[in-house]
């Protein structure tokens, strides 16, 4: 499985501030890749060091086995799409595709055309009076139609009211069924990616707390539910994630590759979301940090 | 990228092709009848000499009292001073600010192409429009102004001419709004305003620091550093006429011309006496000797005071000396622009984009420290 991005003891500083720090992972290539942290664990940083759109202040990343952003090759093999989705106010839908096509040699105008009709955007509106979710869909639309081996997308529905999000999500998904795509999603909002990901990675402090397809994770977290049990007796292979107690009962969330055999636990099944926001309290009951780490979930 | 820059440039260029083209007309208009003047002066008839020089002051004394010419002699020079300044604050300072203002350079930047050559195009075409439209606005200034310019230096050959539209073509006005200068004052305008944008990354404080920049270095050069480009001529007035000789003036006798330099750019000027000191007023009995003759310095107190030995030296450059001052003054601008051009390819080179925090990103931090904490669930 060859690795679309790949960092080794990536670190990104702001001034005396480290927005990243030792951060080593690797991304395969051929999934919707979903990067899930709090608020500041370093997912912007990460993808914005991908897309070269800073430098490292230490360690290696690369992309698509080459070093971001550094000549027009590079830059046309990976789209982006920054937070927010920032296009030009003062220029009109079809000057974005002019744009796009001027400066992109792989540029697919049949394409571009095709999904502006399709989304009902009017080629001579300014950039500037569409709504949010017509912004965004502008934007991934220069992204997609620059004919990307890698497509990076940074929050790219944080923005966006439920429906906008729901929209643009299923349209990303038909592009990325037509044009085989890879994609890397960052989102703290975990039912966006439970939608469209098939491989998840949990970023928390700069560190990868778990990471892997996500029918793969689904299938080896188990929620336990049973009388009271250290933990520190479960057999071996039985990775506990975390654990919470009462006087009689205990709750474990497991990971394990094997059966639960003890007839003493009841076992349920675990959601995305359960399962991400286990290993983020997880991390934040080792490593309190007051309100900075949060996973704000949409309900 | 041309395109792009000249997409995203196109409001700037309509204003500037407006201006030029409202300039345009100005001249247009009063021009040949500033030209029909001058045929109509005597000058053109005239064979040199004081004849010329006096037809001249004519003319000139003429054209100011009649109404609009001195009102646009200041207008075009006002003009092409601060032409450079508007492009540096409307179009250099934006150029990279608004793109890291707006977040837009997340998309630029990430089309097929480097950051070096986008910003190489966008330099290259903008900063070349800059000088272009400056050097417009000068010489369609020039060919108006010829006929002053002619009669200011056949009057500035009779000294002791006194006259309007004073000024030689080394005066810091006329220097700095004619010839090649403006070229070099609009690219250092123009790349200062992209660094400035650059370094600050809004736009509105980098146009304020633009304007102070840019003002200041057009205060500085005039008064402290044009002046020594070239090392400057000296010459010592002496002898029974050298009041008249070297235009001097009663109350500082500080020279107004160079005999046998007209035109030429006084850098300073004064009287000294026969042991070397400086002489600020003309002494009591030279004075006396002039008394009841009326105003100005009569011949004798001239011939007085060089009797007692004193005489004016000037330091100056002389008017043969506009092009090569022209040349090096422009090529210093010219590479101060090569300079900040660097600065900024180095600038935005070096990836140093701050971390996005957009406003959304700020409310939703907000929405999540307000919400009571999420204790553990499991």
């Amino acid at each position: 499985m060859s690795a679309v991005i790949e960092t080794s003891g990536l670190g990104k500083r702001y001034r005396r501030l480290w927005a990243l720090t030792d951060c080593t992972l690797s991304i395969p290539a051929g999934h919707v890749v979903g990067l899930v942290g709090p608020n500041g664990a370093g997912k912007t940083t990460l993808l914005n060091l991908a897309v070269g759109l800073i430098a490292p202040t230490a360690g290696t990343i690369e992309v698509l086995g080459g070093a971001p952003a550094a000549d027009q090759a590079q830059l046309a093999r990976v789209g982006f799409l920054a937070q927010d989705a920032p296009v030009y106010a003062g220029l009109s839908v079809a000057d974005h595709l002019r744009l796009g096509a001027r400066l992109n040699p792989g540029w697919d105008a049949g394409l571009a055309r095709g999904r502006v009709g399709q989304l009902d955007l009017d080629p001579g509106q300014k950039a500037g009076t569409l709504s949010g979710g017509q912004r965004a869909q502008l934007a991934l639309t220069l992204a997609i139609a620059k004919r990307p081996e890698l497509l990076v997308l940074d929050e790219p529905v944080a923005s966006l009211d439920p429906l906008a999000r729901r929209e643009f999500l299923a349209d990303l998904m038909e592009a990325v069924a037509e044009q085989e795509l890879s994609v890397v999603l960052s989102s703290h909002l975990v039912g966006d990616l439970e939608r469209v990901c098939d491989y998840l990675i949990v970023l928390l402090g700069s560190r990868v707390r778990v990471a892997g397809p996500v029918d793969e994770l689904l299938a080896t977290h188990h929620l336990l539910t049973g009388p009271y049990r250290d933990p520190g007796t479960l057999p071996a292979g039985q990775q506990v994630i975390t654990a919470s107690h009462t006087d009689v009962q205990t709750t474990l969330l497991v990971r394990t590759t094997g059966q639960i055999l003890d007839p003493a636990w009841t076992v349920s099944e675990v959601s995305l979301e359960d399962l991400v926001l286990a290993y983020m309290s997880q991390a934040t009951g080792r490593r309190d940090r007051g309100n900075h780490r949060h996973l704000e979930v949409r309900k | 990228m041309i395109w792009l820059t000249w997409r995203q440039a196109r409001g700037q260029a309509v204003a500037a092709a407006a201006a030029l083209v409202v300039f345009a007309a100005l001249l247009a208009a009063t021009g040949p009848h500033l030209a029909s003047l001058y045929a109509a002066s005597g000058i053109t008839g005239c064979h040199g000499g004081t004849p010329c020089g006096t037809a001249a002051s004519h003319f000139l004394s003429r054209l100011a009292d009649t109404s609009p010419y001195p009102i646009v002699y200041l207008l075009g020079i006002a003009l092409i001073l601060v032409v450079p300044a508007i492009i540096g604050m409307f179009w250099g300072a934006p150029l990279i600010a608004r793109e890291l203002e707006t977040r837009t350079f997340t998309l630029a930047w990430n089309q097929s192409i480097t950051r070096t050559g986008w910003l190489a195009v966008k330099l290259a075409v903008t900063g070349l429009a800059a000088m272009v439209i400056t050097e417009a606005f000068s010489l369609m200034y020039a060919w108006w102004a010829d006929p002053i310019g002619k009669a200011r230096d056949l009057a500035a050959s009779v000294p002791g001419l006194a006259h309007p539209f004073t000024g030689g073509p080394l005066s810091s006005w006329v220097f700095a709004t004619s010839g090649i200068t403006p070229l070099g004052y609009a690219a250092f305008a123009f790349t200062l305003g992209t660094a400035a944008g650059a370094f600050i990354r809004r736009t509105v404080p980098a146009m304020a620091v633009t304007l102070a920049i840019f003002a200041a270095v057009q205060v500085a050069m005039p008064l402290w550093i044009r002046p020594h480009l070239i090392p400057p001529d000296r010459t010592v007035v002496s002898g029974p006429s050298f009041f008249e000789s070297a235009g001097m003036s009663v109350g500082t006798l500080q020279a107004t011309t160079v005999p046998g330099q007209p035109g030429a750019w006084i850098l300073s000027s004064g009287a000294i006496n026969a042991a070397g000191q400086p002489v600020s007023t003309i002494p009591g009995p030279c004075l006396s000797s002039s008394a009841g003759v009326g105003k100005g310095a009569p011949p004798d107190a001239g011939a007085c005071m060089a009797s007692r030995g004193i005489r004016e030296t000037i330091t100056y450059q002389p008017a043969s000396r506009y092009w090569p001052l022209q040349w090096i003054e422009t090529g210093i601008y010219l590479a101060l622009a090569l300079a900040l051009a660097g600065f900024c390819f180095w600038r935005t080179g070096r990836r140093r984009t701050r971390r996005a925090q957009s406003p959304a990103t700020m409310s939703r931090q907000d929405t999540v420290a307000a919400s009571p904490r999420r204790s553990s669930r499991v």
